[in-house]
């Protein structure tokens, strides 16, 4: 009886339980981050929903599963879209960290992405602007552009070439100037979801990633 | 799993609903859309009062210096209606916190669309991309940086980078900052118009959910009633009762609470009385009491009560005689028993409570005078209680 009691109790306590079972898909179990925390910390981050620890402990080691909901469901945005934007900060920081690496200090930067999607690549851009900046670097909002030939011409170029082409199309237009660099982060082919760069300095092109 | 419902509904729907289809799936994106927006939007307004704070904290500026905002991009996927509320919500915060140093200007030309043709080429771009050619149009904003704001969500984080760019042509950012948090931790809310760091913002909901500390001072106004014996001639009226008490929360997540209380009672011509109570209380509806929503305990506890008077002849084993009331006229009768009671309590924070509880006297399970409410077998729940509590 007392067991029975004990199972109902859980099984009352775990309505939010976030596996997939009897309540919820595995489609929707996948919606939501989860970690394993010690109640102390536990307690320390969210106060007002886990209890503190008594002061003269527990009979066995208790720990709280904190699960966030994503802000957006998987399948709300294109898949690959998602893929990007998913974990936009951690490759971009990782981008920018391998690009400041290239070029000495005071190198004044220019930023654009190449991406299928304009509103993902403007947040792709804007992610590697301020990374860069917040990496102490000189950065600047202008884009640099290239006249409506080149462009013509770059288009019909395998990605591996057309970068290299265009930096150094840049200095010799004089787009970009010594001590000026441009980064370029790109998907290069359209089946993919991994970000890469190049950087395109003193009219050298430079794969990172 | 509404989703997966509704298409197995529509696969085995008549031709006619499959037309209405598209209509049903349209409303129930936006309905989606809609409610995610409301919590985003909480967030946003929360990383915003944080950038804001941090300005007032370090202006930008060491000058008060106007500013464009230039852009506000919201998450792919939603529209200008969160656009409009982030915008909002900041210029109001830039207004009430003049010590950010920042003057947000009005700008139409900036954020218009600029051609530019020169050697080089024509340009079409932003006013804001193209301040020279704003400057050679005549344009004077009296601004000299542009501010843009892009929010992001990021798995269940909501990212906010914010960026500011100096309007000379080569467009140099002269500040730029990332703002990070999760969606799963509560929106700190602050006020517009007293903002405060995170640290202090935390401290205030502590102090909330421990509301005015470990001790409080219920007051309440209870009624005790009995049920008559059916086969008595006389019944017993309720008793009112004023209780005054202390009241001890053995965690501060108020999960247990403890209390102690004395009482009196009194009516005229019949009774005065008294009553110590004590009480131990779980809280029912979660592990620590809500900020939000009403809080119901369970509790047991016992009473120790002591009347004189007329009306504590009902509280006796024996059923009054004539001569009985009789001797009472110049004496004055007396009574003292124990109770054991428990019951339900829902409470409104830490401030009005109401209860309902029912009580067995084991020692007058044999009146004459009192009925049973319940009859358990060995024991008789004779009485009815409701309380009011106020808590100070």
């Amino acid at each position: 009886m007392r067991r029975l009691i004990a199972g109902l109790w859980l099984f009352a306590a775990c309505t939010k339980d976030p596996s997939a079972g009897f309540v919820q898909t595995k489609a929707e179990a996948r919606n939501y981050d989860c970690q394993r925390l010690s109640q102390a910390e536990a307690h320390e981050r969210y106060p007002g929903v886990v209890p503190e620890v008594p002061p003269r402990g527990t009979y066995g080691s208790t720990d709280a599963l904190i699960c966030s909901r994503r802000v957006l469901d998987w399948g709300d945005r294109e898949g690959r879209d998602e893929a990007i934007l998913n974990s936009l900060g951690e490759q971009v920081s990782e981008l920018t960290r391998l690009a400041t690496s290239t070029a000495p200090e005071h190198t004044t930067w220019y930023v654009d992405s190449f991406y299928p999607q304009p509103q993902v690549a403007q947040k792709i851009a804007i992610a590697a602007r301020v990374g860069l900046v917040e990496r102490g670097q000189k950065v600047s909002d202008r884009v640099p552009l290239l006249g409506g030939g080149d462009i013509a011409v770059l288009a019909r170029l395998p990605p591996g070439q057309a970068y290299d082409l265009a930096c150094r199309r840049y200095f010799a237009e004089s787009v970009l100037a010594r001590g000026e660099a441009f980064l370029a982060l790109m998907i290069v082919d359209a089946r993919e979801s991994q970000l890469h760069a190049g950087v395109c300095l003193d009219g050298a092109w430079r794969w990172l990633l | 799993m509404r989703r997966a419902l509704w298409l197995v509904l529509v696969s085995t729907a008549a031709h006619a609903a499959t037309v209405e289809a598209p209509d049903a799936f349209a409303q129930e994106v936006e309905d989606a859309r809609n409610e995610i927006a409301a919590q985003l939007q909480l967030h946003a307004y929360d990383l915003l009062d944080e950038l804001v704070f941090r300005w007032t904290q370090e202006p930008p500026f060491e000058n008060e210096s106007p500013l464009v905002l230039a852009d506000v991009t919201v998450p792919v996927g939603f529209g200008s209606g969160l656009q409009a509320l982030i915008e909002n919500h900041f210029v109001s915060l830039l207004v009430k916190n003049p010590r950010a140093k920042l003057q947000l200007v009005h700008c139409p030309q900036c954020m218009a669309m600029v051609v530019h043709s020169g050697a080089k080429g024509t340009v079409v771009a932003r006013g804001v991309d193209e301040p020279e050619t704003l400057a050679k149009a005549g344009v004077a904003s009296g601004s000299r940086h542009a501010l843009f704001l892009d929010f992001e969500a990021e798995g269940a984080a909501l990212v906010l980078r914010v960026r500011i760019t100096s309007l000379e042509p080569n467009l140099p950012i002269v500040y730029a900052r990332t703002i990070s948090t999760t969606t799963a931790s509560p929106s700190l809310l602050r006020s517009e118009d007293k903002l405060k760091s995170a640290a202090e913002a935390r401290k205030e909901y502590l102090d909330l959910l421990e509301g005015k500390g470990l001790l409080l001072v219920p007051i309440s106004f209870a009624v005790r009633t009995y049920q008559p014996n059916p086969n008595a001639f006389v019944a017993t009226a309720p008793l009112l009762w004023l209780n005054v008490g202390i009241e001890a929360a053995l965690s501060q997540a108020r999960a247990w609470t403890a209390s102690f209380s004395a009482g009196i009672t009194w009516a005229p011509e019949s009774h005065v009385g008294w009553s110590l109570t004590g009480r131990v209380g779980r809280l029912l509806t979660g592990n620590t009491v809500s900020l939000t929503h009403p809080d119901v305990y369970a509790y047991v506890g016992g009473s120790v009560i002591s009347m004189y008077g007329t009306g504590a002849l009902a509280f006796r084993n024996n059923i009054p005689t004539p001569e009985d009331l009789k001797a009472s006229t110049g004496t004055t009768p007396n009574v003292i028993f124990g109770t054991l009671h428990f019951g339900l309590m829902a409470r409104l924070k830490n401030r009005i409570a109401v209860s309902a509880y029912i009580e067995t006297a084991p020692a007058l399970n044999g009146s004459p005078v009192l009925g049973n409410f319940i009859d358990l077998g060995f024991t008789k729940l004779q009485t009815l209680g409701f309380e009011v509590l106020f808590c100070f």
